[in-house]
């Protein structure tokens, strides 16, 4: 979701005009959508002709395409597909499907699931609100670990080392109510671990609460969470999780771990390693 | 932001002859249900680029009921009107504009106290106030690419209008032109709060939709401090 990975100085062992193809389709993938060449060489620093012949390559491939009206250049269908094939070959993305509907039905309420990338929860699956309102699609989307209930479930039960390297990440406010605090948070993940699901009040978005439980492979590692989100009157009395939503949201989290092939016993709880 | 701290010897809100009162707010809520309304299609669009395509249909829901509030209320102080009206948006609207707005309107009321009356000096630290209400839910600064990108220069705006002189009604027309090109100017912001900051580098491109209600209801108040509707 961000282009931080993209340095401009290339790293050792990689190959250049990879790099700056690969920079291209990303500047590309910012919502000013469509560019022409003399921007999107100012953009990557690029001598025009060389950011030319990067396009020219690239919409060969189909992974750009020019307007033809405008001459300017904006991603092509072949992206199209290796996002859908991204999501195709996510396992448990995958294997969430029916646990994520059957979910909101059961609720009445949206439901994400997400995997921890970074210091970031990815969302690789969202079912929308059984209520016909216009919802727009989140996958894709890319939140921070510390201000959603997907990524405070996950980082429950990640390694000390891996927990401390979040804890440890910058982390910043998304609302008056989002806690950046390390020691706070760590709190706070201690009563997940303890509970068996995470929950945050109006910490991501204004007006909006979220309850999550982790998913654990067979080896009892969390590799994502799945989770209900809503308006936090609905979800949440009193700054406290509505009973049958934390017990919907963690028989999910269970069937979905039992799934990734999780025992019966780590399903459940997840073992805090 | 909201740092200086207003000289205001010898005057308290109400005193003197301030010159509005309980109409203006009428005025103003009524004036931003129909700006609102009229814009209802074009701020959910800006919101389905960016947000949950709702915006507008959320906003005009909200200013609908508050006008129907309004109707209801009747012999109150502008500033309790306006805590009305807040509580209404809250409610109403839903999301996270609700909260926003509604918060602003109330802090905003909360600043004008029960006097009767309130001048341009009154109005500009209720404008305040509700930015501070804003942020402290929001936690947003500007550049984030939100309502406080066009709230911000519009506070600077009133009060450089009457500093140099002007009255309130045409220190809300500054404020309004200058919160309108504000939000023109959230285009190519990469938002750092709430649903949009979500798309990263993607949110980039589109104008804010929150910002965008923000200037149509500081052009609605420079209509309604006009004396029209």
């Amino acid at each position: 979701m961000s282009l931080g990975a993209t340095s401009p100085e290339r790293r050792r062992g990689t190959i250049q005009s990879v790099d700056r193809a690969a920079r291209i389709l990303k500047v590309l993938g910012t919502g000013t959508s469509r560019m022409g060449v003399t921007e999107i060489a100012s953009r990557l620093g690029l001598a025009k002709g060389t950011a030319y012949g990067l396009l020219r390559t690239l919409e060969a491939q189909e992974l750009v395409e020019q307007d033809p009206e405008t001459d300017k250049y904006r991603l092509g269908p072949a992206m199209l597909q290796l996002g859908n094939a991204f999501l195709d070959n996510h396992e448990l993305r995958g294997r969430s499907l029916l646990w994520a509907d059957s979910l909101a039905s059961r609720v009445g309420e949206a439901v994400r699931v997400g995997v921890l990338h970074g210091s970031h929860v990815l969302i690789v699956h969202h079912v929308f609100r059984p209520d016909n309102s216009v919802q727009i699609l989140e996958v894709g989307a890319s939140i921070p670990w510390h201000a959603c209930a997907l990524g405070k479930a996950i980082a429950a039960y990640l390694s000390e080392a891996a927990r401390r390297q979040l804890l440890e990440s910058a982390m910043t406010a998304l609302t008056g109510r989002t806690i950046t605090d390390p020691g706070a948070l760590e709190v706070t993940l201690l009563a997940t671990a303890e509970d068996g699901y995470a929950f945050e009040d109006e910490e991501a978005i204004v007006g909006e609460a979220e309850i999550a439980g982790a998913v654990f492979d067979d080896m009892g590692h969390p590799i994502g969470a799945i989770g209900v989100v809503g308006p936090v009157e609905r979800l949440l009395t009193d700054g406290e999780p509505a009973s049958t939503l934390v017990a919907a949201v963690r028989e999910t989290a269970r069937g979905l771990s039992r799934d990734m092939g999780a025992g019966r016993a780590r399903a459940g709880r997840g073992v805090r390693s | 932001m909201v740092t200086a701290v207003t000289e205001r010897p010898m005057h308290e809100p109400g005193e003197g002859r301030a010159p509005y009162g309980e109409s203006e707010i009428r005025r103003w809520v009524r004036g931003s249900a129909d700006v609102i309304s009229a814009n209802r299609d074009f701020l959910t669009q800006l919101d389905a680029a960016i947000g949950d395509a709702d915006h507008g249909i959320n906003m005009d829901r909200g200013f609908s009921a508050a006008v129907t509030d309004l109707d209801a209320s009747v012999d109150l102080p502008p500033g309790e009107l306006l805590i009305r009206v807040g509580g209404t948006l809250i409610y109403r609207v839903g999301g996270a504009a609700g909260p926003l707005f509604g918060t602003c309107l109330r802090r905003a009321g909360e600043s004008l106290g029960d006097a009767e009356r309130f001048d341009g000096e009154d109005l500009l630290k209720a404008m305040r106030a509700g930015l501070d209400g804003i942020q402290g839910l929001g936690a947003a600064i500007e550049g984030d690419k939100t309502i406080v990108d066009a709230y911000v220069p519009a506070v600077g705006a009133f009060e450089r209008a009457l500093r140099a002189g002007g009255d309130a009604a045409s220190a809300a027309h500054k404020a309004a032109d200058a919160s309108r090109e504000a939000a023109r100017d959230t285009v190519p912001m990469q938002a750092r709060k709430g649903r949009a900051s979500y798309l990263g580098p993607r949110s980039v491109g589109h104008q804010d939709p929150g910002a965008t209600s923000a200037a149509l209801l500081f052009a609605a108040l420079a209509r309604a401090l006009d004396g029209e509707r």
